[in-house]
């Protein structure tokens, strides 16, 4: 009870720190007025911040560059000139009353800029010279330019330390995973949090029917369009991320979206058109004689079940306003086919972001977003009744699947028939989605900051599913036909408060103060009505005779407070101390509530030196932060019941899992040591981390004995460390009036390994050989491999050429002894071993950016990931006895005497070898490619303010790579969920390819007006 | 301005009431609601009935696999047919599941048991009753058949984090014991009405049962006296003589989810062509084949019938005539053979209209003149093979006769039972450090040889 008082005292106390000071000010004041340029080309810079130092004026600049100040208090100020990406200028005026002073600035571009303002993890608004963590920001230039479906898509090869993956290559940008300094838990996904205009939003990947069993078709930040971003921040890790508590280990990703340019209303129209293709088709097994030699006719379903599709996009953007109101309107709709017929993703949006000056102390921001996105999705990964990409690989290449009297035949023994699955199988998606929120700032005094925002992401989530009556195999009720329709309604909701206090106790130092709460609260409602049984028309539920239904209802909540406190010395020297105490509702009230410290230092030892050597700082950070389980394990702390009757009465029985009254968080512990260098006068910016992560009460499903009744705890099973090294370095190559050259690099290079468990190794991916085992990286494969001579190394064949089986003891013997007589040594005594790794070494980008005259520019980036291994199980099953379409088996039904011919079975053998499987999957991607030109002849610019900006760019063009599937980045699991149903999963499987769906190449052109 | 400051304090008032972070799951109930109300007490003991039912059967099905009873049908899992065989390798699935669905099913009864204790105020003497009588007896049967299918097992498991395996010659007389307290419940208080028309599965007999079992585990420990005591408690005609177990739709009988698919098993032919001529018994277990074979493909099968195949069949909990057969073979031991073959009999003369029973009918003629006492065992045995089909005391049977052969590749025709023992679950032993060795089979022998206890 009396915890309880305290925190309810707390959050009141919290709640009313807002609380209202009286102020009033009234002095004599001027106005300074000037044109912020480009140093290079002398164009107009927007968006430029100008601060008059010491007070609260500021203003940023319109689009033509100019901006006005007014209310300066008079006498001689320093107003200080930033923007993303120059070098900032301070310049001294002499301000006097009811004058205006002029102060024009010519920025140079920097290729390091520690005066960049951050918020991310910093409480309230930093210079990232005072900031002891790294910090990547990307802006919206960067964004659009990258022609991307979605907002992680657009970040990949961008950000060191960043492993971003395209899971699964579906309409409307797939899914797509992003994993910041490495594996850092094995439950809800590795992602980070999200955060858009201060709203925690839900990124889920949740299948509400089965859609590809663990796979990834979608997840939800494919809501956000991305052209409405105006900067990104991402902080990766624990260091940085402490102010977030609980739900921190993996990083956050901070989006801010557009406020609108100071200025007259600006209309912006873009338009792109593309088409979206299958790189490239697959071997298979067209041999024209089948295994006794006769001739017969073989198909290629690839080209039935892929196609050049379209993908449209346009944005309108309407935005403008003066110092005191700024708005930013934008209408977005896109639609993108995919490469599997019958597939598609429509998006439609509209976002009002709205800039208020209430008095001269409060600011409010509005930001509004309404999304629709409607899919029609096709299953494939794990699903091999009716899941395409399966049926694919399953079905013999013998096999007529088209349809005959109006019949479409099934094949012999697993999957559907694809043409009928593209014909009438429906999975449609509806996503009706709300995001808002509201901040309001205050600055009382001008060494005051209060931030209060509010925000909802409130996501109505509707999926469909009708599969007809005889579509899939044998005689369960999935082949009664089934249609479902299934309704998620997540709603996050977060307030969050800050107050920032500065003063300076001395000319040389400055204090900051902070404090703040944080609470947030997250609600699923799920309902399922289903039915299977269904009538030869219809396609509802209603249209069913053996009715399904579910409901599910979860909830979660954090409660957070923190402080912090910063000391300035000398304008060098930034030190900060923090600590977050944070409780969230998942964990056993005993357990909740935890404090996570950060400590950060961030010497500035060079800045913006003319010469050689332009700025050097060199940080350190240290902190903890913790990760919750996602909602599928939010209840875990207690013991409950399952439902179970019996001769037609309600029932319960314990529940296997049993639930631990004791539960409580993950707890990551990371160091991190960075510089920034610039040199070169401004041209060759170097970001450079090591880090070190150790999490330790890793949570997971700790086996019980099964004596007890019961199987499983969700409870601490051990220890991971991450520790790796991240280095970008900007170099601007050339820098002439008409040629200009700028080169990004990305290196990263992130170690995990398991360090201990308090249970066995286990399989983590239920029926797939990632395992987590003490001592190696988290998901290595593990399973039989082909026994080899331990002497020369050479594979050990039967009689017949074929491999021998690790664990097969018709391979190798019934005894030990046996098994190293027939290896000449030691080296097969494991049936199972670890056969590869599908982390990779390293990862690394290249992106290279060309202007000529002003007009063109050019730009390509190429994104690698090498060292990973992949497990091919795609081709594993075009191997299966049942399936022999592979390119492999053809050599089985050579006639004898062909030096190509494989042994009878050859194929059927490898299937349980899962070394046999594992190739590199180590790739280079020709990631984005774009050419742009901007028209600005005068009667274009008499129609276009800004002239027509005209672009051809292309995705995923080319993938230089040894793997031989369909593309090296697929992979079967997905992010966030867990997968369709309860299967188990842990975010560190990774590197399965099992029925993917190809990434596409993407072809487009696009056209921007401005007017 | 103002509205500013009304926004702040509206928002501190609100937020209060939601700043609680205890929640509670919506989605399934919480120990303290099931354990603590009556409702949820009732409720745990239909769940128990669910899980015994499941337990019994996969108990049942693996001692049928390992024994001369069934065998893997064509389109199931390799395990399967390696079980017929004898190999069972630890981590097998439908070992494990023997395992794991027993001590499911004594954690419910244990669960119930407290709840009955805690509620006691909550129900009448009778309802009361009735439930502890239930748990004792399905707790006792379930730790009875572990004991049927391990070496040593867990016999204390209630609130036990890592439980200890003991002997069979521990574990028996605790068996005993429960049932022995089930049977003085009802002695002690009749059920109430309520209980066996609302609480007990409709088509149990729960005092018919608890002498059944109490007959079975009696003569398993040699306690003639007591066997032959039970046994003849048992009721033999009318309704009260059948205890079953009911599936109406949604649920399935479980044989019906194994006639065919991965887990797919039928009956060895051999039951049915082994039998003499006249026995009619096959009738009631299996639907005679020429042409169905097993997953090995030397293996000749019947499929089961539809009083098994059936999804909405009922699921006998023990043959009626087991009774019978236990009379006669306490009988048989302390002399009184006249006695017993008198028994014996009783079960080779049943025929159509008999006792007014749907079980198994022989309509054998009765034994002519009077056998020894060996020869009676001798009958005893062969007539426990054609009743009791599919309940699982086959395989103890094989056991005590020393008529285990222990595994061996694709046997032609199996002896009684292929192995001894099923080795230790792996989710026991992954988790608990108490888990003895798995025991060593016998080595492949043709005249079969008795398992060490």
């Amino acid at each position: 009870m009396t915890a309880l008082f305290v925190r309810r005292a707390w959050c009141a106390v919290g709640m009313l720190i807002a609380a209202p000071l009286a102020l009033s000010a009234q002095a004599a004041t001027g106005t300074i007025r000037g044109k912020v340029t480009e140093a290079s080309s002398g164009r107009g810079l927007a968006e430029a911040q100008i601060q008059v130092v010491g007070t609260r004026v500021g203003a940023l600049s319109q689009a033509s560059g100019e901006y006005v100040l007014t209310a300066v208090p008079v006498g001689a100020r320093v107003v200080q000139i930033r923007r993303i990406g120059f070098q900032p200028v301070n310049k001294t005026v002499q301000v006097v009353a009811g004058a205006t002073a002029t102060v024009d600035a010519a920025l140079s571009v920097s290729a390091i800029n520690l005066s960049e303002v951050v918020v991310t993890g910093t409480a309230s608004p930093t210079e990232k010279r005072r900031v002891g963590t790294s910090i990547a920001t990307v802006d919206s230039t960067v964004i659009s330019k990258a022609q991307a479906m979605t907002v992680d898509q657009a970040l990949q090869g961008k950000i060191a330390g960043a492993q971003i993956t395209q899971n699964s290559g579906g309409p409307g940008g797939g899914g797509i995973s992003v994993r910041l300094r490495g594996t850092n838990s094995f439950i809800s996904g590795s992602d980070p949090l999200y955060i858009i205009d201060g709203v925690i939003v839900d990124n889920g990947s949740a299948q509400l029917s089965d859609l590809g069993g663990r796979s990834n078709p979608q997840n939800r930040l494919a809501d956000i369009n991305p052209a409405d971003i105006d900067r990104i921040e991402i902080i990766r890790g624990a260091a940085a991320a402490a102010l977030y508590g609980s739900r921190a280990n993996n990083g956050v990703v901070q989006i801010f979206t557009k406020r609108g340019l100071i200025g007259k209303p600006r209309v912006t129209f873009s338009t792109r058109l593309g088409t979206n293709e299958l790189r490239e088709q697959q071997p298979f097994n067209f041999y024209p004689y089948d295994v006794n030699g006769n001739p017969i006719a073989r198909f290629n379903l690839q080209d039935d079940i892929f196609r050049r599709s379209p993908t449209y996009e346009q944005n309108l953007t309407v935005e403008g306003g003066n110092d005191a109101t700024r708005y930013f309107v934008s209408v977005n709709a896109t639609e993108d086919q995919g490469i599997i017929r019958s597939t598609e993703s429509r998006r439609q949006g509209a976002r009002l972001n709205l800039q208020q000056q209430l008095s001269s102390t409060l600011i409010a921001n509005v930001s509004t977003n309404f999304v629709t996105t409607r899919n029609q999705l096709q299953a494939f990964g794990e699903q091999n009744d009716y899941g395409i990409m399966g049926s694919l690989f399953f079905a013999p290449t013998q096999t007529d699947f088209r349809p005959l009297n109006g019949i479409y035949p099934l094949p012999p023994a697993l999957g559907t028939n694809p043409l009928l699955a593209i014909a009438r199988i429906r999975n449609p998606q509806t996503v009706n989605r709300f995001i808002g929120s509201a901040k309001f700032t205050w600055t009382p005094v001008p060494k005051l900051l209060v931030d209060y925002t509010a925000g909802v992401d409130n996501a109505a989530f509707e999926q469909g599913q009708f599969i007809p009556r005889n579509a899939v195999l044998g005689t369960g009720p999935l082949s009664t036909g089934q249609s479902q329709s299934v309704f998620q309604n997540t709603r996050v909701l977060n307030q969050d408060l800050v107050s920032t206090y500065s003063w300076n106790p001395g000319s040389e130092f400055e204090w900051k103060s902070t404090a703040g709460l944080n609470y947030t609260q997250q609600s699923i409602n799920l309902t399922q009505s289903g039915a299977n049984g269904l009538a030869p028309v219809g396609e509802l539920v209603s249209a069913g005779s053996v009715p399904f239904g579910a409901q599910r209802r979860t909830q979660l909540r954090t409660l957070g407070f923190f402080g912090q406190q910063e000391l300035a010395a000398w304008n060098k020297l930034f030190l900060t101390a923090a600590v977050r105490y944070d409780a969230s509702s998942t964990f056993a009230p005993a357990q909740r509530w935890q404090a996570f410290p950060k400590f950060s230092a961030s010497f500035v030892a060079l800045e913006n030196r003319p010469g050689l050597l332009n700025s050097v700082r060199l940080r350190s950070a240290l902190g903890w932060a913790g990760s919750q389980p996602g909602s599928t394990n939010a209840y875990s702390q207690f013991v409950t019941y399952s439902n179970s009757a019996f001769g037609g009465r309600p029932g319960f029985v314990n529940d296997v899992t049993f639930g631990n009254e004791n539960l409580k968080n993950e707890r990551a512990r990371e160091w991190e040591l960075g510089t920034e260098i610039g040199g070169f006068g401004g041209r060759v910016g170097v970001e450079a981390t090591y880090y070190d992560r150790l999490v330790s009460d890793l949570l997971f499903f700790k086996p019980l004995p099964t004596s007890t009744g019961f199987s499983r705890q969700f409870a601490p099973i051990g220890t991971m460390s991450n520790k790796g090294i991240e280095l970008l370095v900007r170099t601007v190559n050339i820098d002439r009036k008409d040629l200009r050259w700028e080169s990004t690099v990305t290196y990263t290079r992130n170690r995990n390994k398991v360090e201990s468990l308090n249970i066995l190794d286990f399989q983590s991916a239920g029926g797939y050989p990632n395992r987590i085992r003490t001592g190696e990286p988290a998901g290595v494969f593990y399973g039989s491999y082909a026994a080899r001579n331990c002497v020369t190394g050479a594979l050990l064949l039967d009689s017949l050429g074929r491999y021998r089986r690790s664990n097969q003891t018709a391979d190798m013997g019934l005894t030990l002894a046996a098994r190293q007589a027939l290896s000449g040594g030691t080296c097969n005594d494991s049936l199972n071993k670890v056969i590869g790794d599908p982390n990779p070494s390293w990862l690394g980008s290249i992106l290279n950016e060309f202007t000529i005259a002003k007009k063109l520019r050019l730009r390509a980036l190429f994104d690698g990931s090498f060292g990973n291994d992949i497990l091919n199980l795609s081709t594993r099953a075009q191997n299966a006895g049942i399936a022999s379409n592979s390119k492999s088996y053809e050599r089985e039904l050579l006639p004898y005497g062909d030096a190509r011919k494989l042994a009878p079975n050859f194929n059927g053998r490898t299937q349980g070898i899962f070394e046999y499987w594992v190739e590199d999957g180590s790739f280079v991607k020709l990631r984005e490619v774009s050419a742009s030109y901007t028209l600005d002849w005068a009667p274009v610019k008499r129609l276009f303010r800004e002239g027509v900006d005209l672009t051809v760019s292309g995705r995923n063009l080319w993938v230089w790579t040894k793997y031989s599937g369909y593309d090296p980045e697929i992979t079967l699991f997905g992010t966030n969920a867990g997968g369709f149903g309860s299967v188990q999963t842990t975010s560190a499987d990774r590197g399965i390819d099992f029925g993917g769906y190809p990434i596409p190449r993407v072809w487009s052109v696009s056209a921007r007006f401005t007017y | 301005m103002r509205i500013f400051k009304r926004c702040v304090v509206a928002l501190a008032a609100t937020s209060l009431g939601a700043c609680s972070l205890d929640l509670q799951n919506p989605n399934s109930p919480t120990q303290e609601q099931v354990t603590t109300s009556p409702d949820g007490v009732i409720a745990l003991a239909t769940g128990l009935q669910g899980r015994f039912a499941a337990s019994y059967f996969n108990y049942a099905y693996m001692a049928g696999v390992v024994t001369d009873e069934f065998a893997a049908t064509a389109a199931a899992l390799i395990s399967i047919s390696d079980a017929e065989q004898g190999l069972v390798p630890p981590g097998t699935g439908i070992a494990d599941n023997v395992f794991n669905s027993l001590y499911r099913t004594i954690r419910t009864a244990d669960d119930l048991l407290s709840g009955a204790d805690r509620l006691a105020g909550s129900f009448d003497a009778g309802t009361r009753s009735g439930l502890k009588a239930l748990a004792y007896a399905v707790k006792a049967e379930a730790l009875g058949e572990a004991l049927q299918s391990y070496q040593r097992i867990p016999a204390n498991t209630f609130g036990v984090t890592a439980p200890t395996y003991v002997s069979r010659a521990e574990a028996l007389p605790i068996v005993r014991a429960l049932l022995d307290s089930a049977a003085a419940q009802l002695a002690g208080t009749a059920p109430s009405a309520f209980f066996t028309s609302s609480i007990l599965t409709p088509g149990v007999n729960l005092a018919n049962m608890i002498q059944v079992f109490r007959a079975r585990y009696a003569r398993m420990a040699g306690d003639d006296a007591t066997a032959l005591a039970a046994a003849n408690l048992v009721a033999r005609s009318g309704t009260s003589a059948i205890s079953a177990f009911t599936f109406p739709a949604p649920g399935v009988n479980p044989y019906a989810n194994v006639t065919g698919g991965t887990n797919g098993i039928a009956v060895r032919r051999q039951f049915r062509t082994s039998m003499l001529p006249q026995d009619q018994r096959f009738g009631f277990f299996v639907i005679p084949s020429a042409t169905l074979f097993g997953r090995i493909q030397t293996t000749p099968l019947d499929p089961f019938s539809t009083r098994y195949a059936v999804a909405n069949a009922t699921f006998l909990v023990y043959m009626p005539d087991e009774a019978l057969l236990i009379k006669a073979e306490a009988l048989a031991n302390q002399g009184n053979l006249a006695g017993s073959q008198a028994a014996l009999d009783s079960v080779r003369t049943d025929c159509t209209g008999g006792r007014g029973l749907d079980d198994p009918k022989a309509c054998l003629p009765a034994l002519v003149g009077s056998l020894t006492q060996a020869q009676l065992l001798t009958e005893i045995y062969a007539q426990r093979r054609y009743e009791l089909l599919g309940t699982g005391l086959r395989w103890e049977d094989s056991r005590r006769r020393n008529a285990i052969r222990g595994p061996v590749a694709a046997p032609a025709l199996p002896v009684d039972g292929q192995r001894c023992w099923l080795p230790y679950a792996i989710g026991d032993r992954n988790a608990n450090p108490n888990v003895p060795a798995d025991p060593t089979e016998p080595a492949a022998n043709p005249a079969g040889v008795g398992c060490p206890l």
